[in-house]
């Protein structure tokens, strides 16, 4: 315990980032063990380790092998990615609010999978692609905004832009779906956000656009490291910032797009992820990166956790408990002294 | 233009552009251009009302459409027009002018265009008060009631983390968008609670429509939003002291804080109603008040014009809703969403003036 | 007591808060009856602070502001905008409005929802644009005036207010040395015509030549007030701005100017002193 005070008392860009991932990374391992032990349904804590140690009755050996243990995963793979997203976005918006679920990426995701579900599309079978090409149309399209007046650093109005364009986005969602009961009906278990029943088929179809962005992610990771220094020092050392935004964007799309088509759109996380990986490990990029990817599961993967248990016998959807985790982190980065500009 | 001013038996010329309207020691000066605008906007209202009443399944020429009115013509006209088309329209002219006038207060206390109560949170705060009381989570009064304590609720919030008055107006504005995403959620929460038909019936209202509205509601509705208008008009010449700085309005015999509360009273008052009503059609109040500027041109605080401009886009949106897609009919707020998702984008873009109003 | 009940504006042991950060102690202070007194003093000392609690922009924590021998938080606030104006440091107007259409606002205290507009509200108006000789601009977009012209026009819309007192942030701030002339002699005029005027100024020079009065604060006390020849005193300044200097009295006008100015402790060396004559020449003049 000493060391962990002694620890916490030290400037968060002074902390090792090895302690800091371990620790964090037991905080997640905990919770996906919890994840698979507790459920909504009628197997309880016991029965359920009864079987993940092989000893369960079948029932809840299927429970947990074909629902809660995909549902885990898929939170897991979500959560990194929608946190990453949430870093990347920041990084090169240079504003804490900036986040896909905010900006529109979400929306845009949905409208493009709600076009498709109209054109014939079923959700079982619906490629990633589509939710992504979405994605990365309300990325840009926010940005592009944000950009025409420069007030890219302008934390608010780039938000605001976001959600003017999400209203947009889905209301026409809305209209697209009276037009078609089927696809209202396909697609409502969706839209509140949710890593329930998914299966693993799902994720094995977006595994692909991850490897992808994971791979980008790695080689813009050192040159936005340098842009937080100013565009005019990226470009002395070398690096193009019109190339490495164009490519951050694209990851942001791969991930949060995949992200979406798998788990519906889940606000906040975006949000909620960079800003506690950075209070943990100060502003460095790399740094607040390496902490998003046991921070973002844990988030997720614990929200999940809790939507089986609040509601019972029923489950809230994920989503809203996202929101209502992550507006008071918006409302806390708002009343900060000075709004922060990422330099 | 002069008035003879009976109390001290000489002509007083008015300031340029208006008229003088004195009796008996009391003084009133009426804006020639708001007068002359107002009426404009009125008319137009008039025959989009008109219009409105004729078009649907059934349409009426406009003709037709006032002998309706008058209670003359075939009754089935009169059955559509007077029963089922008439409170429609009035929920939408009622409601459409109160989102509209407490955005423009809104917009005003805070000094800035971007906070109307759609986008701080007020209307979905509102909304998601109502949604319990119909849902009935242990609390149910009427949805009026909740809608109002929603809106107080939210607005309150949004004050004390905004950190209190104009001078942060954009701070204030996230702290309400945080706020109103947080009330969408429980919205959702509570309706994923009660079962898939009630849920699906209340769907229109929660995105914002004017279909199938409480037939009693419509007059109480119609009279919080003529006291609203009415007291906003009244203290609107001191409103209009709040585009200054706080220690002007103080040297000119005023306290700042006190005329925030009023306007601020005013405009929760409004949402709240217009919310239970038709449900959060937030966007009204952006898009009325930047009409009712563009257009009214004159100085001054623009409640008036405000208000009928609201209504006009109401009744223009549900119009547009009813008549569109049919037999399919899109809610009002869907209408208003894809108006002023780009409108809002618009306003986001352009160069920002000098000033933030 | 005696002294306060005779002066239209006073202080009785005033202490003003920022959050919990005392700016102003204890403060006991009058302001002389027809008279233009200058608020002088480093920055940060606490003038601005007292000015916006004189016109109760900010509301002291204890003590009472005297304003005609009452205390000015029991008066009704259109009572006191009657006898009181403020023109605050930092102005901001309502877009496209006129020069006529601001000084108007000047008659809001005067005026009610049923009382828009009298024979009284025109002349008030007539003479704040005679007596700011903005008769010619009268119809201008506020917008469109240069610095100098557009303080005149707020310093008109407090005078349209008619009252008997006038309170100034810093008038001159940001305008050149020709507009802070104009402004300042729009101040002596409207002194000669009777009003009691307070101002906080910045510029040393500037106070003692445009003031009848001076009061000299620091760290939220008055070191020292009277007639600009017995404030601006060597030692006096030593305490106010940490430096020293000589004196001269301007010819043309009497009023004192600072030469050689030095840091405190600093040796006097040929060098030093020209150079700072200059630069105090410069100050003085600019």
């Amino acid at each position: 315990m000493p060391f962990l005070v002694q620890f916490f008392q030290r400037a968060p860009s002074q902390r090792p980032l090895s302690v800091c991932f371990t620790l964090i990374c037991l905080i997640l391992l905990t919770c996906i063990l919890l994840s698979l032990l507790i459920g909504a349904g009628s197997v309880n804590i016991s029965q359920s380790w009864q079987a993940l140690i092989g000893q369960g009755t079948e029932e809840a050996t299927f429970i947990i092998r074909e629902l809660r243990f995909p549902r885990t995963l898929v939170a897991l793979v979500v959560g990194m990615a929608l946190g990453i997203a949430g870093a990347l976005m920041q990084a090169v918006a240079r504003n804490p609010l900036a986040e896909p679920g905010l900006l529109g990426v979400s929306a845009g995701a949905s409208f493009a999978v709600a076009i498709a579900l109209l054109l014939g599309a079923s959700a079982a079978t619906l490629a990633a692609g589509v939710a992504q090409i979405g994605a990365l149309i309300g990325c840009f399209f926010v940005m592009a905004a944000a950009r025409l007046q420069g007030q890219f650093k302008d934390p608010v109005r780039l938000i605001l832009a976001g959600a003017a364009l999400s209203s947009l986005l889905t209301a026409l969602t809305s209209i697209l779906l009276m037009y078609d009961q089927r696809a209202a009906d396909e697609i409502r278990f969706w839209v509140t956000g949710s890593v329930a029943g998914r299966a693993l088929d799902h994720l094995m179809a977006v595994m692909p656009y991850f490897v992808i962005a994971a791979l980008l992610t790695l080689y813009v990771a050192r040159p936005l490291a340098s842009m937080a220094l100013g565009e005019k020092v990226a470009l002395g050392l070398g690096h193009n910032p019109r190339t490495i935004r164009y490519l951050v964007m694209l990851s942001v799309a791969l991930l949060a797009g995949s992200a979406t088509a798998i788990a519906g759109p889940i606000m906040f996380v975006g949000l909620v992820v960079p800003f506690a990986a950075r209070a943990l490990v100060g502003p460095d990029i790399r740094r607040t990166m390496i902490m998003c990817l046991p921070i973002g599961p844990l988030m997720i993967i614990s929200a999940d956790i809790l939507t089986r248990i609040i509601a019972q016998p029923t489950e809230m959807p994920l989503g809203v408990l996202t929101a209502i985790i992550g507006a008071p982190v918006l409302m806390m980065i708002v009343r900060a002294k000075r709004l922060p500009t990422l330099a | 233009m002069s008035v003879f001013d009976s109390t001290s038996r000489s002509y007083v010329p008015a300031p340029t552009g208006h008229w003088l309207v004195a009796i008996a020691g009391y003084s009133v000066l009426i804006d020639k251009r708001a007068i002359q605008r107002n009426a404009l906007l009125s008319v137009a209202l008039l025959a989009i009302s008109v219009l409105s009443l004729g078009m649907g399944t059934l349409s009426l020429a406009p003709y037709d459409v006032l002998l309706a009115l008058l209670g003359k013509g075939d009754s089935m006209t009169q059955f559509v027009i007077n029963e089922l088309r008439l409170n429609r329209l009035l929920a939408g002219i009622f409601t459409g002018a109160a989102f509209s006038v407490a955005g423009c207060l809104m917009q005003t206390v805070a000094r800035n265009r971007l906070a109307t109560p759609g986008i701080i949170g007020i209307d979905n705060a509102a909304m998601a008060f109502a949604v319990a009381s119909v849902v009935g989570v242990g609390v149910s009064f009427a949805p009026s009631a909740m809608a109002l304590t929603g809106a107080a609720t939210a607005t309150a919030l949004a004050f004390m983390i905004g950190g209190g008055s104009g001078t942060r107006g954009y701070r204030f504005i996230v702290a309400g968008l945080a706020i109103g995403s947080v009330s969408a959620a429980v919205s959702q929460l509570l309706l994923t609670q009660v079962h898939i038909d009630v849920a699906n019936e209340a769907y229109p209202w929660t995105v914002g429509s004017l279909s199938g509205r409480p037939e009693e509601q419509i007059p109480v509705m119609g009279l919080i939003t003529l006291i609203g208008v009415l007291s906003g008009l009244v203290l609107c010449y001191r409103f209009q002291l709040m585009a200054f700085s706080d220690s002007v309005i103080t040297a000119l015999g005023h306290t700042p804080n006190r005329l925030r509360f009023a306007a601020v009273v005013i405009a929760i008052v409004l949402t709240g109603f217009a919310v239970a009503l038709a449900g959060p059609v937030g966007l009204v109040a952006l898009v009325g008040p930047e009409m009712a500027r563009a257009f009214a041109r004159h100085k001054g605080l623009p409640l008036l014009s405000s208000a009928i401009c609201g209504a006009i886009v109401m009744v223009l949106a549900d119009l547009a809703g009813r008549t569109l897609f049919s037999p399919i009919e899109i809610p009002v707020g869907v209408i208003t969403a894809i108006v002023g998702g780009p409108f809002l984008l618009w306003i986001l873009i352009r160069k920002p003036k000098r000033s933030t109003l | 007591m005696s002294e306060l009940s005779q002066a239209p504006l006073g202080t009785e042991t005033i202490t003003l808060k920022h959050a919990d950060h005392t700016i102003i102690k204890d403060l006991s202070v009058t302001f002389p009856k027809g008279k233009v007194t200058a608020i002088v003093g480093p920055n940060g000392c606490g003038k601005s602070t007292l000015l916006n609690g004189l016109s109760r922009v900010h509301r002291p924590s204890s003590g009472h502001i005297i304003l005609e021998s009452k205390d000015i938080h029991t008066m009704p606030a259109k009572e006191v905008a009657k006898k009181l104006a403020l023109l605050p440091q930092e102005t901001s107007a309502p877009d496209g409005i006129t020069v006529r259409e601001l000084i108007r606002f000047g008659r809001h205290p005067h005026q009610s929802f049923l009382k828009q507009w009298g024979m009284d509200d025109r002349t008030a108006i007539e003479f704040a644009l005679k007596a700011a000789n903005l008769e010619d601009l009268g119809e201008r977009l506020l917008d469109t005036l240069s610095g100098g012209q557009r303080q005149r026009a707020w310093i008109a819309m407090s005078v349209a207010q008619e009252t008997p007192l006038l309170l100034l942030d810093e008038p001159t701030s940001a305008l050149d040395l020709g507009h802070q002339i104009e402004v300042f002699e729009l101040i002596r005029a409207l002194s000669s015509q009777g009003k009691t005027i307070v101002m906080v100024v910045h510029d040393l020079a500037m106070a003692a030549r445009y003031s009848d009065y001076l009061i000299a604060m620091k760290s939220g006390e008055i070191i020292a007030q009277g007639t600009p020849k017995e404030v601006i005193q060597p030692s006096i300044l030593e305490e106010l701005y940490g430096i020293q200097c000589d004196l001269l009295d301007d010819p043309s006008t009497g009023t004192p100017i600072l030469i050689n100015v030095r840091r405190s402790g600093a040796p006097v060396t040929a060098k030093t002193s020209a150079a700072s004559k200059k630069a105090k020449c410069d100050m003085a003049f600019s």
